[in-house]
């Protein structure tokens, strides 16, 4: 049976601390000011506005003091089973795998952007110009991978595609998990196959009704997030 | 070919405005060339981080040819003697995965360097090493002839945690060998040594030589899965030890409830069931005030404390120290005293004839009346009823009895400390009152109970060789902690230093009161600093000396975990950069003591841990340097580690001291609470500074380290420091977000911009600390947190000599007013 990757994000765990998105940004040699994955505040159990650029200010919660909620939604790509961004592509350069993962053939993408104006998670980046990097040589994974023949990983997009999470697929054909999953200090992150009810994703997501961001809108993502659930919680 | 796309717009459209569509094409030009690296051969390491977050993470690094491209997260081995204990997870956060930039930063400091123009003035020729060791040994001997060996301070070492290059490290040997002073053991006495005094009034005789001057021991951050309710007392886990937070996750899933203290709502008050925020100072009338219900509704372990502590021993009414037979009677012998219930009569705490000794109450014994210690403190804290407990401390009178409850009748109980809660002028008074608490609880040597500050004991289970090492020949250094070294420098006092050489230690801006610090390095004859990036306290220096990150030598990490982690050289020194061993060993021959630094550093880390001794400690029993090297293996003890579990402390008495008969002339023999030294509305400064202001820390950097790395600027405000403020005190100021305000006391001033949030208590602001103040880089407008803070000590804490004084950086007043930007 076809396997379905998946992703679950215990906002119960996630603390907001960012370094799902350092790990991300270093095994992929993102440039200054792109974030495949970067962490929104939101209040717990709703979706963070993820264009609204308050919710960058981290750690600022809802509320008055000292009635205050607070939680991190971290988000990229959804690899979402019915993905805006793969209908939109006109040269069919955005493609899903058997597995899920939406990925972008870096020698296909024309640079129009559609894929990024339809993509209602902001999740996608474009650089317009020759990336500034933290360091002077490439870090992280280091080589070009293929998928099938297609190139879906280069250490530095070439100026004029859209970028993206791509689920690790290169880690995760070797048989690891995706880096912001092995990074995450909490273990706030579940990585799994959907199509297997046994996997502890599956679980995961059963037994605690994951939800899927903008879920109204029939994109079907493979992210699902962990709702926020304190049987203890107490007033201030 | 290859066009550049920026030449390509310049030459034929020009102009940011056609950064439209229609270009895209020009990717076909610009395919990046197939990786070179792709070719080369990758080799991991296996190192610790040895910065002083005390997270002591373990990385996997990455390296292909001579760069390093990738740091993950390793992986953890078992006990030395092979015992599989618990599963310890790997554990890394943003500021570890960034190491890289940190090692190849622009920032480095790549030469030595000798000042050329005035002090301060940034204006530094290069040398060499030769030339500028020369010039050290030459200061520092005609200084030390002049006035005196200790003239000379080997200053601090807070930035690094490993064993040669660090807190307890070599820097103490070559003090040792030139008779030089040197401060900070462990680094504590910047500001942390507050908690771990405590301990030592409660748990250690701090003047018994076996606990060479003060201790400190806490649970393995692992064992918070045993706890049924976890305290976070003052306590950001949640950013400053993230991978612990793992472990608080693990416990709140398995029912234990978590409560977080802290009068700001961080991270880690979102993720706690209960957030209390607190007026900030008064921690320890909180704890009295649960105390206090604890004990007035009988809720106490009293079969623990009778056996435990000296809670039924009998005090004397005049001397306020433990009744003896000798204050009775003449040639009485000066063993405690209890009172027996069963025969209503007075005996010694082990005559074999006791059966009920009395935990409460006063009794006659011989021409005294005399209470219990438990009696004392019952009397002592029966003032702090749940009305006055919240009139002191902003926390309901229900919430006080909530609390209380939840220490009690949730067993065990872990309280676990940040360094905040010592950043007060009576920190080590709040942890007296938490470990007399925890007493109170039975909840001390107890699996997921204790008060924890930190992780790690290695220094007394596997170092066997450090005194040794410190003290070569039986050498020894002149103590002088950093927060004594401004009088020293300013005033002669205790003693005269001329000059000074700090190791990866900011103390030109990370010491409380920085215009005093300013004032004192200033005054200096002499002023070394080596470091690996040009800090504030480098700017000032007379000569600089490129210093190694930690992946450019060979050290040991064994602190603030109970594994072994061999740190090897990754990577060659960068530009000329030496470890602190090479340049000590240099300046060491040209003062005569060079045979003291001729080993490797894998000599010196095989003598510490006396690998190959018979006579080594149990809890490295098979040790071999090939185990050493090959992986982090842990320490031969019980997992999760918990110190006391055999109830043995090395105390007077044997037992848990809360009562503490040292502390009598600073009337502080019980957590009695006292207002904070400046930080109170009883203080006439408050109405001039009504504002408490902290200066906490936050995940995006280690103290001032890494602050200027990009990964963590971008995404921390551009690496810009802002000043947290409730709506309520920015409406009286008619401040907004973005707004430029000065802060202010007569101490100094800074500028940032005001954000406002609900996340902080009304009458309290905050500014991140660390943010750098160099000529090159500023993360202020203008000053630093430091420039408000002060460096009263708290003198109670000099009988405890390792932890003898403690900077108050949050016990600080300011007022804030909008200003011109």
């Amino acid at each position: 049976m076809t396997k379905r990757l998946g992703i679950a994000i215990d906002q119960n765990r996630c603390i907001g601390c960012w370094t799902c998105s350092v790990a991300c940004k270093s095994i992929n040699n993102e440039p200054l000011g792109i974030h495949w994955n970067r962490v929104l505040t939101s209040k717990p159990n709703e979706n963070a506005p993820t264009r609204d650029p308050s919710s960058r200010a981290i750690d600022v919660p809802s509320g008055e003091f000292p009635n205050l909620q607070l939680a991190f939604q971290p988000t990229s790509c959804q690899h979402c089973a019915n993905a805006p961004c793969e209908k939109v592509c006109p040269v069919g350069a955005t493609f899903r795998r058997d597995d899920g993962a939406i990925l972008v053939d870096f020698e296909r993408c024309i640079g129009c952007r559609y894929c990024i104006a339809a993509c209602p998670y902001g999740a996608r980046s474009f650089t317009w110009e020759k990336g500034q990097y933290a360091h002077e040589f490439q870090v992280g994974y280091g080589q070009d991978y293929r998928s099938g023949a297609r190139l879906v990983f280069t250490p530095e997009r070439p100026v004029g595609v859209a970028e993206k999470c791509t689920f690790c697929v290169e880690r995760v054909d070797a048989g690891k998990e995706p880096m912001c999953v092995e990074a995450c200090p909490a273990g706030a992150r579940i990585f799994g196959d959907l199509e297997d009810p046994r996997s502890e994703l599956s679980i995961a997501i059963q037994q605690q009704s994951g939800r899927q961001l903008l879920a109204e809108l029939g994109t079907e993502p493979n992210v699902f997030y962990l709702p926020v659930a304190r049987p203890n919680k107490m007033r201030p | 070919m290859k066009i550049e796309r920026r030449t390509f717009l310049q030459g034929f459209v020009g102009g940011s405005v056609a950064l439209g569509l229609g270009y895209s094409g020009l990717r076909f030009f610009e395919i990046a060339p197939a990786s070179a690296s792709a070719t080369l051969k990758e080799n991991l390491f296996r190192t610790g981080h040895n910065t002083n977050c005390d997270g002591a993470c373990g990385h996997l690094v990455h390296v292909v040819g001579e760069k390093v491209t990738f740091i993950e997260g390793a992986s953890w081995g078992p006990n030395i003697d092979g015992q599989h204990l618990q599963n310890f997870k790997s554990r890394i956060c943003l500021r570890g995965l960034s190491q890289m930039q940190n090692t190849y930063s622009p920032d480095r400091i790549k030469y030595p360097y000798r000042r050329v123009g005035p002090r301060g003035s940034g204006k530094f020729e290069r040398i060499t090493w030769d030339e500028a060791t020369t010039l050290i040994a030459e200061n520092f001997n005609n200084i030390q002839t002049k006035h005196g060996k200790e003239s000379v301070w080997i200053a601090p070492y807070t930035g690094a945690l490993s064993l040669l290059e660090g807190v307890i490290g070599a820097s103490f040997r070559f003090a040792s060998v030139i008779g030089a002073s040197a401060g900070d053991f462990e680094g504590d006495n910047e500001g942390d040594s507050a908690g771990p005094a405590a301990f030592n009034y409660v748990l250690y005789d701090p003047n018994a030589p076996s606990n060479a001057g003060g201790l400190l021991d806490g649970h393995e951050y692992t064992d918070l899965i045993n706890a049924k309710v976890i305290f976070l007392w003052a306590n950001n886990i949640a950013e400053t030890s993230i991978p612990d937070w793992r472990t608080v996750c693990d416990a709140r899933n398995n029912g234990a409830k978590v409560v977080s203290i802290d009068p700001r709502y961080t991270p880690t008050a979102a993720g706690a069931d209960l957030w209390v925020p607190i007026r900030p100072g008064t921690d320890t009338a909180l704890i009295n005030g649960m105390m206090n219900w604890i004990i007035q509704n009988k809720r106490y372990n009293a079969a623990y404390l009778l056996r435990y502590s000296v809670a039924p021993f009998l005090v004397h009414p005049k001397t306020k120290k433990f009744l003896k037979p000798k204050d009775i009677n003449q040639g009485g012998g000066d063993k405690y005293l209890v009172f027996d219930e069963h025969d209503r009569r007075v005996k010694v705490f082990d005559d074999p004839g006791l059966v009920k000794p009395a935990l409460l109450g006063s009794y006659q014994a011989g021409p005294f009346v005399a209470a219990t210690a438990m009696q004392i403190l019952a009397n002592t804290l029966s003032k702090f009823t749940p009305e006055l407990t919240s009139k002191i401390t902003d926390v309901s009178p229900e919430k006080v009895e909530q609390l209380a409850r939840l220490y009690v009748e949730n067993s065990p109980a872990a309280i676990k400390c940040g360094f905040g809660l010592s950043h007060w002028h009576r920190g080590d008074l709040t942890h007296q009152a938490l470990l007399t608490m925890a007493t109170l609880g039975g909840n001390i040597g107890i699996q997921g109970g204790g008060v924890t500050i930190m992780s790690g004991a290695l220094l007394s289970t596997a170092f066997s060789g450090l005194p040794n090492f410190w003290n070569p020949d039986g050498k020894k250094w002149v103590p002088l902690q950093p927060m004594d070294a401004c009088d020293a420098m300013l005033q002669g006092k205790p003693h005269p230093v001329r000059a000074a050489w700090f190791m990866i230690d900011n103390y030109a801006q990370q010491m409380s009161d920085r215009n005093k610090v300013l004032k004192a390095l200033n005054s200096l004859d002499f002023l070394v600093v080596s470091d690996y990036v040009l800090s504030a306290t480098a700017e000032l220096a007379d000569v600089v000396l490129p210093a190694c990150t930690y992946l450019e030598k060979s050290d040991l990490l064994g602190s603030f975990n109970f594994y072994l982690q061999y740190m090897p050289k990754v990577i060659e020194p960068l530009w000329e950069s030496k470890s602190d061993l090479d340049a000590f060993g240099m300046v060491a021959k040209k003062m005569g003591v060079g045979q003291y630094f001729q080993k490797t550093p894998d000599d010196y880390i095989k003598e510490i841990l006396a690998i190959g001794d018979p006579k080594a400690p149990d809890s490295v029993r098979g040790l071999t340097w090939e185990k050493l090297t090959s992986g982090a293996f842990r320490l031969n003890l019980p997992a999760p580690y918990v110190p006391f579990a055999d109830k043995k402390f090395a105390t007077k008495s044997g037992r848990i001291e809360f009562y503490v008969e040292s502390l009598i002339p600073y009337e502080q023999e019980i957590c009695d609470y006292k207002e904070p030294v400046e930080a109170s509305p009883n203080n006439p400064l408050y109405k001039k500074y009504p504002l408490v202001f902290l200066s906490t820390h936050t995940r995006f950097r280690t103290h001032s380290q890494y602050a200027n790395l990009p990964w963590l600027k971008e995404i921390n405000n551009g690496g810009e420091g802002f000043l947290e403020i409730n709506p309520v005190d920015a409406s009286s100021r008619a401040l907004e977000t973005g707004d430029v305000v000065r802060i202010f006391n007569d101490r100094g001033e800074m500028k940032v911009r005001a954000r406002l949030t609900e996340a902080i208590k009304p009458g309290v602001v905050n500014c991140y600390q660390g943010g750098w103040v160099t000529k090159q880089v500023k993360h202020y407008i203008e000053g630093h947190p430091n420039n408000l803070t002060h460096q009263i000590a708290n003198p109670a804490q000099s009988i405890v000599p390792n932890f003898p004084s403690n900077a108050a950086y949050y016990d600080c007043l300011v007022q804030v007013e909008k200003v011109k930007a």
